[in-house]
This record gives C-alpha cells, structure tokens and sequence, in this order.
C-alpha cells in the first residue's frame, strides 16, 4: 500500500502502478484540477480486463490537504511527499508531521525537497526555484526539522539525494535532498482503532479497481475460457486424427462406420485391454456420437488451467454450471457440429 | 454456391475495419527521431493531442480545457491529428441548381420511420462566447494562466472553457473587453484583459466539436474504454472462448448539423478483441504449419491487423514482422542512451519479456500533416506485449467463427433501440453529466427520432419475353426466374473441364446437372473437353497452356479445396496471359444431392454471363446514359497499392458492362488512372451504340471518410475535362454521387406495433439528410438477421437537372441489376461490379487483365 502526498498529475502513481507488488495506491492533492487533468490514465487498460492480473490494485485519488487527517490514509506501507513540503504554508507544514508520522503511520516515508544551498548553480533561479515555494531550506535546516519529527514520531531518518552538482562545487550537496524515515516500532493495532472514528476531510475524485485474480469473477471467467479453449483444441485434434484414420480406412476399401462409438471400446476386446481402456478413460478424450467427451482429469493437465485453479476441486466449482459436462460431471461435453451446414452464405 | 460463399468471404476481407484507428500518435512536438527504429515514446507521461481547433498561435497550448471535471479533455482529446471524419464544409449542395430548393423525392407510399439520431436541444437564443485573454505582464504558463484568471469567479462563472488564451462562455459578458487584476504568489500584478471575438451560433463548427467532446467526456464518465474511435465497455464483455474472442459492446457517437436539428446519432458498436498476445497465436500458428511456411503463413496473417499494446492503451498497425530482431536488440533513446527493448520495458513499465527470441512487429506511423516534412521513424512493438484485435482473414472465412460472433453481434432493430436507449437513459440519469450539460444550456431529446419516409414501388423483372413479379419484401426473384430463358445466352461450343483424381466425381455430377439445367434456360453446350490433371498449381498451369487455344470459349476447373494460391495462379493466367473467361468450383460445393441443381443452374448463369450473356432486366427510362461505376480495393500486403476498379455500361438496359482498373502506388492520385478509363468507356460505348451519351452518371464508392473534398476539388474537374476533351460539340450531362456503404444511421420501420427492419425500396432524404448536401439513404437490400443498413447516396455533381425523384429511382433500379445474385443488393450494380473487379485483380491477379476481356464480366 503506497501513497503519494501532493501527487500532482499522478505521474508518480501512474509508474508506481506497474509496479506488481502494490495492491492499493492512493494519492493526495488540494489542486482538484490539477489532479484531475490526467487522472484516467491510473484506469484499467483493456489489457488488464483480457488477462486479469494475478493481484488485485485499487488505486484512488483524493482532494484534501496535508494538514488533516482522514481514516482513508491509515494502513499504508509508504508514503511519499515529492517536493511537497515546501509548498505548505507555515501552518500547514506545523501540522504535517502530525498526520504523516502520528496518524498515517507508515513503515516507511520519503521526503523530498529542493536543496537552497545548489540554488547559486542553477541558472535564473532569484529567490526560490517555483514561484508558489513558501521555504527552501539548505540541508542543515532540512535535517534538523527531519531529526525533530522522526525522533517525536519514534522514527528513524536517513539522508540522501538527487542531482549530483558540478566538478568543482561538490559541498552544496545534492540539488534535491531526500530524507528516508523509517518507523522504529512495530504497527502499534490501537492507534488505528483508536483514530477510526476520526472524520472524513478528503472528497475521493476517482477510484479505480482493477480486474484481478483474486477476485472470484475474473478467475471464472479466466478458467472457463481456458477450459473451453482447451476442449475446443483437444477436440481438433481428436476428429483430425479420427477422420484421418477414416480416411485411410476408406482408401482401402474397408468399410467403416464413423461416429458410432468410441473407437476403442468395440465388443471383443479382450479382458486386459478392456480394463485398459477403462483405466484410458479417465483420462483419454473420446468421441461419443456427435459429442466428444473430454474428461475433467485430462482439462486438469492443462497448464494454464491447473495454474489457474490449483485444485481439481477448484476447477469443478468454477466451472460449475459455465461448462457442459456429462451426466456424472466428470467430463466436458463438446457437440461436433454438421461441418456441411456452412456455405450457406 | 461455386464461389459465393467463398467470395462473400473474400470480398469482406480487411476492407471493413472500419473502426480503424488512427494510429501512433505522439505527442504534437515530435521528439527528434533517433535513427534507428525506437519503441513508442513513453507519450502517457507526455503532452498527447492537439486539437485542430488550435486558433491564435499560442506558446504551447495544450487544447481547450473545459470546466468542472472536464478539464482533462482537450480539443484534440486523444489521437494527436484527428481527421475530418465528417467531411463537414464540403458545400456541394449550392452548386446543384434544381436541388437548392428542394432535393426530396416524390414517389411511393408513405411509411413511419425512427433512426438512431436523438435532437440535441439548447435553450432560445443559445450562443457560444469566444473570447481572446491577454496578459500583461506575459505569463507562460498554461497552469498558471489558468489559475489566475480563474481567481475572478465574478464576473466569468462557474461554467467555462479555456485553453490558455480563448476562452468560452455560456453567456455573455457585460462588457466586450474586460479588464481584471491578479496577483500571482510572488506579490506580481498581473492585468488580464478578457475580449469577446466571437459569437457563435449553436451550429457553427467550432460549437459542433464543444458538443463532441462534451459527449466523449461523457462516456469517459461511464467508464467505458476508448478503442480506437469509439468507446466500449469492459464490464461485461462476451466472450466466445473456443475462438478465444472476446467482444466489448460499446457504442459510436457523432453530433452533427443535420437537414433542421443538431443530433447525436449512436449506434451499438462491437470491438473484437482476443484474449490472446501475437506471441501466443505465433506459437499456436507454429504448431499448425511447415517450418519453412511459418513466416510467410505468419506474415500473411499478421500484416494489416490492429493489436492492442498491453501496457498503454493504443492501438498499431502491424506492417511488417522484422524476424531478424528480437527484444535483446537495442534503440537509442532521445536522450542518447542506448537500451534493449528487455530493459527498457522492464524500466519503463514494469513488463517481463519472457520469450527473448521472438521477432519484432514493425509499425509505419501514417503520414500526418501540418508538420514540416518531419517523418517519425517506424515504430517497434513486441509480439509478447501486444494483444490482437480484430479478427484475421482466416477467422472472416471461417463459417463457425462468424455464426457464433453473429449471434452476440447481429442486433434486431428492437434489441438496438432497446441498447442506444440506454445510453440515451444514462445521460439522463447521470448528475454529473446533467449538471454539466445544464450548465451550458444544453440537453438531449430522450426519444429516437420519428418522421416518414417513402418506400418506392417495386421493380418489375424483365427475363427475355417475360415480366416477373416478386415479394418485394425478400427481394428476391430466383424461386420465379429459376428454369426461364434469359435475355441472352452464349452457346457453349468449345470449353474444357479441368480436375483433378479426387474431384472427378464432381466433375461429372457438374456436367450432368449442367445438362438438365441449361435447356430450360436456352444455353445450348457442348460437352466439354475434360482433362484430368494432379493437384499441384503447376499441373493446372500446365494444362491450360497446352489445351486453351483462341477458340477455348471457356474453362472450368473443379477444385479440391479453395487454396488461394491455386485459384490465383488460374486467375492470373487466363486474365492475363492468355484471356479467357474460366470458372472455379469447389467440389464440396457440389457434394450435397439436395442443392446440387440450384448449384449447377447458378454456376450455369455465372458462366454465361462471363462469356458475355444477358440475364434480366429492369425498365430504364432515360436514353442514351452512361452508368459507371468505381471502386477501391487496398492492397494492404503490396505496400499498400490500391486499385480501383472502373465499370461502365454499354447498353440501355444496362446488361452489358465495360471494365477497366487502375493501379495507384502510395501516394499517388487516382484521378489521371480514372481519365484513361472514362475515355476508354466512351470509346466503347460509341462502337456499341454509334453514337455518344448524352448523360454520364458516376457511382463512386470506396471513399473514406474525410476524403470527400478531395474528390469534389480534384476528381470530378478531372471527369468534366476528360469530357471536354472528347470533342468541341460534345457536351454531355455528368452526375457524380458517392456511395457509402459504412454508417452508422440506422433505421427502423413502425410496423405491426414494434420496430422492424425497413422494407427495400425505402427512401430517406429528410432530416437525417445534411443541409449542405445533395444526398438521401436507400435501404435496398433486405436481410434475414439483425438490422439492415442503409445506404447513403450522396450527388456531389450534377448538371443533369434530373429530379431527385429520377435519381433514386434510377439508383433503386440499378441496385437490381448485379448478375450473381438474383436479388436486391445493397448499392448500384456498377459498384459492386467493380468492386468484385478491383478485389479480383488486388487479391489474384496482381496486374491490369487483358483488355480483350474488358466487354464481358469474367470478374463474378
């Protein structure tokens, strides 16, 4: 679970959803606007409902500020605040330990911000590097503030940055300096009881729940094509090994009645070889009149199937009524349809 | 049938993707184009669209920003350059002298009628307000332009548009220019003076594309995916897992000044998709043929589709399949680096690449305009990432797969209002949207609009001495002409009959039942010279150099199955080489005891008519009239050629037809091809007649949307010249219509108290119609399943002054006259004509047949 504080045009969380290991994603911004700009690219791709994905992700976007809290931030595993803090006003950035550290919680926050000390190497920049920044702090300041939060909040905080500056000028540091908080206690269960009853602040503009596996609709779909395919192929197959073998039968004059009954099973068979057959059908296709009989068994050992379901009894409950099977449920029933029907325009 | 249903199926082949979309679009500032091939820009995190709606030259404006919750939305939206799909501001209609005042028919009976078109409504006195914004000091900005000037609620409002420097407004300010303070963070100035530059009326064009996007915006709200043009919706997708189809029901929108009201026509539109990747139908594909076929089978099939890319939502065309790459290969990204394809998927959006050795799919992006000659490079896509859409040629022949698509996809005209109802309904429902709307005045009719059309009389069937009625409503005559003489027959004297061991059976039952049909319809034959060769291309070929001479009237092959290669190969020699009508029958086709006879009786007429037989008639009251006929057919494996297929009538009962065909390379203008072949047809219209027409009436189909002005500023001066250039006193009338068979108008007759597919013969040239247009729809054709389309005629040119009415009985009539089938079809014979002519030299022959066939319709 990740959340981008101030997440702008949600090009951070736009990258973050590729990747696999989040399941929720979450973004915070108070410019409405700004974040709705290009928020339907954090959508589902068609891609995404054609071969769900194996975790489920939910990402939202919510219009609030930093200086207040809502149950909705709980939970989360990181939180990243891109060039944020200096665009808080004093009052809000009094505040914003207090939510981020105290009531968001996190395991983990990174913190960026513009270093003032690189400010000289940059060409035009006057006072401050945007013309909405309140503060731009030089490192001391920053690691001051970030050792007075982390310590406050039980935190632990290391430096780093971005931006490396020029031969010659390597003591103002790096042009963004980043602080990495991690949060030295374990998840403390109370806190989040306790902030519950906390209220709404945010209005949530968008929310996006993404095709998955996990999620019983999507896996029966996946299984049920997957089965159905798989027949239709073993099917092929089947018939294009039968007819060949008709074929030959013909060519040589023999009189043969196709489609009457599973080939193997004529009457005189030996008692070994009946047994034999016996023990093949239950996994062997066979043709039974103009169907052909797929046993469940043999759909298990496709691959994508048996990913899919896990269990043979998985995939009898997921195809349960998507599927037709024979009387006793053990086989998928596939109808061969008239081949001559066509051309009929 | 002989090649019936084999060439329904040819004939549908590629040419109707017409969800096609316009493919990658970067961003409106190209990148500097490495000089290797690269993967598409990462454009999602970049400027994407423009729209044409660009107005004053602004320092980066990034489109119309459009107010609450609309604001992502841009002009261009998404697609980058956006055609003119419309064709709007072609005028063509005020030239047209006896149509200024009136263009709508007369004739027939009156029917109730609705269509898929929904009024748009604004309030009286509706205007739209452009204004101009200036800033002093100078503010770069877009974001922040924005911002400030959006500090003044007062007087501006709630409820605009803004795209950095125009401005729209619901309403109008107190003042034409207005002056107004803000002050940025910085404790800066900043005057912005606001003038209006523009009042526009509900239908002006820059209104018509605000009512577009607002609707888009709209089905964005739904949630529903933006494929292509048209939206579609993923919740409920039908899938068709033995195919492993999967189709998304969505809908296509448009809203257009129509002949008195602005309206939003939709239709139900259904995007196949397979749930599999190019890499997994590669592999499947591998299992199914030879090695040494595998790259040929694969490019055949892959080259033209449209696949889908996993990780972004846009859609390419494959070109070319570059099988000495592989994702290991590496680009040079427009910062310099180099990176593999492997890498850089993996970096940039997190995409494993499993299979390393896989080939590369090379996309070529379409030409845009409006940028200085700046060619973007090809660009790279991997089969592993890419999910196939559409459905492949072989999947279009395959009977079963296009009965079970037809099942979920062919919608009876009650299941259709039923499903653009409800869409209609959402608008309704929605708040968001209703707010929106409200706020710009603006709402939509809830009820399909109503209004009458006319269902013209019925054709009578003229087959030699005889007249024929039919039920109009199946418009079909073959149960009352079957078994009667026909207008005028070839003997068969001379032919030979080609088979090869395995089809001699259906040989000799061909023969036979060539023998018990053929009196009755007055074809006197010969028996034929049968000549037994060996199934492989070669042994045909063979044949047919050795046994056809000069006197050889006709050839039949009888064939095993339809590989094409063969069939084409027996083509090409006997169009080009050595001119000589022939026949292909699949032998299957004759298998069944049952329909062998009406098999045979078609086959029989075929072969007539190729050898230059009349069959029936129509009563064609005008004398001394050229029809012709032009179609397009785009070879997508020939880099892209065209060819388009011109025919013309030699007789006044227009049975007899001229053909000849162009071929234009890429890039190149059809219009000198089209003089060659229109002088050709007077030629050959004068030996027949000895004398000249007096009327010319082209049929031009095959013309894309968008394509319209070119075809009134260049094509048809080029006709006229053409004719001016026969001789100083010949001054023929021309008339020039476009045929459109792709729309998405639908229409659906009251009758029996619930909606159902119009009858053939039924006329519309009222408001569904353009003002500034000569045009009407005919339904012709009549269908068994689903709802029928209609057919849009539209007259760019005429100097004829034949009335409207003339005119579409003419066309109805010439919709009764295509010699493979004895029925109504859906457009004028002439075009489909010589659609069957430019599909059969684009698929088989590959060059211009030989002109001694040109009399005679060796191309059914």
């Amino acid at each position: 679970m990740v959340a981008d504080l101030g997440c702008a045009d949600c090009t951070l969380l736009w990258m973050l959803k590729f990747c696999k290991c989040i399941e929720v994603l979450a973004g915070l911004d108070i410019r409405e606007n700004v974040m709705k700009e290009k928020m339907h690219r954090l959508s589902p791709l068609p891609g995404d409902y054609l071969q769900p994905s194996e975790r489920s992700l939910t990402v939202s976007l919510h219009h609030g500020s930093v200086a207040h809290k809502d149950p909705c931030m709980l939970g989360f595993d990181l939180v990243t605040c891109i060039e944020l803090i200096e665009h808080l006003e004093a009052t809000e950035l009094e505040m914003f330990p207090e939510v981020v550290f105290g009531f968001m919680a996190p395991s983990m926050v990174v913190i960026s911000t513009p270093n003032s000390e690189f400010n000289p190497l940059l060409p035009g920049v006057t006072l401050f590097r945007h013309s909405d920044h309140k503060f731009e702090w030089d490192r001391a300041q920053f690691e001051s503030w970030a050792i007075h939060a982390a310590t406050h909040y039980d935190y632990t905080v290391e430096f780093t940055g971005l931006g490396i500056p020029p031969p010659g000028t390597e003591d103002v540091g790096f042009c963004t300096q980043i602080g990495v908080f991690m949060r030295n206690h374990p998840k403390n269960g109370e806190t989040v009881s306790s902030e519950k009853h906390t209220k709404h602040a945010y209005k949530t503009v968008f929310k996006a729940v993404y095709p998955s596996l996990k999620d019983e609709k999507y896996l029966q779909n996946a299984v049920v094509n997957e089965v159905i395919f798989g027949a239709e192929i073993i099917k092929r197959r089947l018939l294009g090994n039968f007819k060949s073998e008709r074929k030959k039968h013909n060519e040589t004059k023999l009189k043969f009645q196709p489609f009457k009954c599973c080939m193997r099973c004529s009457t005189n068979l030996s008692l070994a070889e009946t047994e034999k057959c016996a023990a093949d059908r239950s996994t062997e296709p066979f043709v039974d009149g103009n169907k052909v009989c797929i046993p469940l068994a043999k759909i298990f050992l496709i691959p994508k199937v048996n990913q899919l379901c896990g269990t043979f009894e998985k995939l009898n409950k997921l195809i349960a009524g998507k599927v037709a099977l024979n009387s006793d449920g053990s086989a998928v029933i596939v109808t061969v349809e008239n081949e001559n029907e066509e051309q009929e325009y | 049938m002989t090649g019936r249903a084999r060439a329904r199926a040819r004939g549908r082949a590629r040419s109707q993707q017409s969800a096609v979309p316009p493919v990658g679009a970067t961003s409106g500032q190209p990148p500097p184009r490495p000089l290797q091939p690269q993967p598409e820009p990462p454009a999602e995190g970049k400027l994407v669209g423009r729209g044409r709606l660009r107005g004053a030259a602004v320092p980066k404006s990034q489109g119309l920003e459009i107010s609450a919750g609309f604001q992502e939305l841009s002009l261009g939206d998404r697609g980058g350059h956006r055609r003119d799909f419309h064709d709007l501001g072609v005028n063509t209609r005020q030239a047209i002298e006896h149509v200024r005042e009136s263009k709508t028919g007369t004739s027939g009976t009156t029917i109730r009628l609705s269509t898929n078109h929904f009024r748009l409504i604004s309030r009286p006195q509706w205007a739209l307000y452009q204004y101009h914004v200036d800033y002093n000091p100078q503010v770069e900005a877009r974001r922040l332009r924005s911002a400030l000037l959006f500090q003044h609620e007062q007087p501006i409002g709630k409820t605009h548009a803004f795209d950095g420097t125009m401005l729209f407004l619901p309403k109008k300010l107190e003042n034409k220019v207005t002056e107004v303070f803000s002050r940025t963070r910085n404790g800066e100035n900043i005057k912005i003076t606001i003038t209006l530059t523009n009042e526009l009326p509900p239908t002006s064009p820059t209104c018509l594309q605000f009512y577009n996007i607002i609707f888009r915006r709209l089905l964005k709200l739904m949630n529903l995916q933006q494929i292509g043009r048209n939206y579609y919706n993923p919740n409920d997708p039908i899938s068709i897992p033995n195919h492993r189809l999967m189709v998304w029901p969505g809908f296509t929108t448009s809203i257009l000044q129509y002949e008195t009201n602005i309206m939003l026509c939709t239709d139900v539109s259904h995007k196949v998709l397979r749930s599999e990747t190019v890499l997994d139908f590669m592999y499947t594909l591998y299992q199914q043929v030879e090695e040494q076929r595998f790259r040929e089978t694969c490019a055949k099939e892959l080259i033209g589709l449209i696949v889908l890319t996993k990780y972004n939502n846009k859609t390419y065309r494959v070109d070319d399949i570059d099988w000495d790459s592989n994702p290991k290969c590496t680009f040079r990204k427009t910062d310099g680096s180099e990176i593999s394809f492997v890498d850089y998927y993996k970096m940039q959006y997190n995409q494993d690449i499993t299979d390393l050795n896989q080939p590369v799919l090379v996309s070529q992006p379409k030409r845009r305009r409006g940028l200085e000659g700046v060619s973007s490079g090809p660009v790279i896509l991997i089969p592993e990432l890419c999910y196939l859409t559409g459905l492949t040629d072989k999947m279009r022949s395959d009977f079963s797969v296009m009965k079970d698509l037809a099942v979920h996809t062919r919608l009876t005209p009650e299941q259709r209002k039923h499903e653009v109802g409800r869409l209609i309904e959402y608008v309704h429902k929605d708040d968001n949207v209703q707010k929106e709307l409200c706020a710009w005045g603006l709402s939509f009719d809830l009820n399909l609009l109503s209004f009458t059309g006319r269902v013209v009389q019925a054709e009578k069937i003229h087959q030699a001495e005889k007249v024929f009625d039919y039920n109009p409503q199946f418009a079909d005559w073959s149960k009352e002409t079957r078994g009667t003489p026909l207008i005028s027959v070839k003997p068969l004297d001379n032919w030979l009959l080609l088979y090869t061991r395995r089809t001699y059976d259906a040989a000799s039952t061909l023969v036979q039942n060539l023998f018990k049909v053929t009196p009755a319809v007055g074809i006197l034959m010969n028996k034929a010279i049968m000549i037994e060769v060996d199934e492989r291309t070669e042994s045909y070929l063979r044949a047919l150099q050795q046994k056809v001479t000069s006197d050889t009237q006709l050839v039949v092959c009888v064939l095993s199955n339809n590989r094409k290669d063969k069939y084409d190969a027996i083509k090409k020699y006997l169009c080009t080489d050595c001119p000589t009508p022939s026949q292909c029958v699949v032998a299957r086709t004759l298998s069944k005891p049952q329909t062998v006879m009406a098999v045979a009786t078609n086959i029989a007429l075929q072969m007539n008519c190729k050898m230059g037989g009349e069959l029936w008639s129509v009563q064609i009251p005008l004398k001394q009239v050229m029809i012709v006929g032009i179609d397009c057919y785009h070879d997508t494996a020939a880099g892209r050629r065209s060819i388009a297929g011109f025919v013309a009538s030699l007789n006044q009962g227009m049975t007899r037809w001229f053909s000849r065909c162009v071929f234009q390379d890429r890039g190149q203008e059809l219009v000198d091809g089209l003089k060659v072949c229109l002088q050709a047809a007077l030629r050959a219209w004068f030996s027949f007649n000895n004398h000249m027409p007096s009327r010319i009436i082209v049929y031009r189909d095959g013309v894309g949307d968008g394509q319209l002005k070119t075809l009134v500023n260049y094509e048809v001066p080029q006709f006229l010249e053409c004719l001016k250039s026969v001789g100083k006193d010949y001054n023929p009338r021309l008339s020039v219509i476009v045929v459109k068979k792709r729309l998405n108008t639908r229409f659906f007759a009251h009758m029996g108290g619930r909606l159902q597919n119009p009858p053939p013969g039924t006329v519309i040239d009222v408001e569904v119609t353009r003002p500034e247009w000569y045009d009407f729809f005919i339904v012709s054709q009549s269908v068994r399943n689903g709802s029928v389309s209609p057919t849009h005629y539209n007259v760019i040119y005429d100097n004829s002054a034949l009335k409207p009415d003339h005119m579409q009985r003419l066309t109805y009539k010439l919709c009764h006259m295509y010699y493979n089938w004895p029925g109504i079809i859906r457009v004028p014979a002439p075009c489909q004509y010589a659609h069957k002519l430019a599909f059969l030299v684009g698929q088989s022959i590959h060059r211009e047949p030989n002109l001694s066939l040109s009399d005679r319709l060796f191309y059914l």
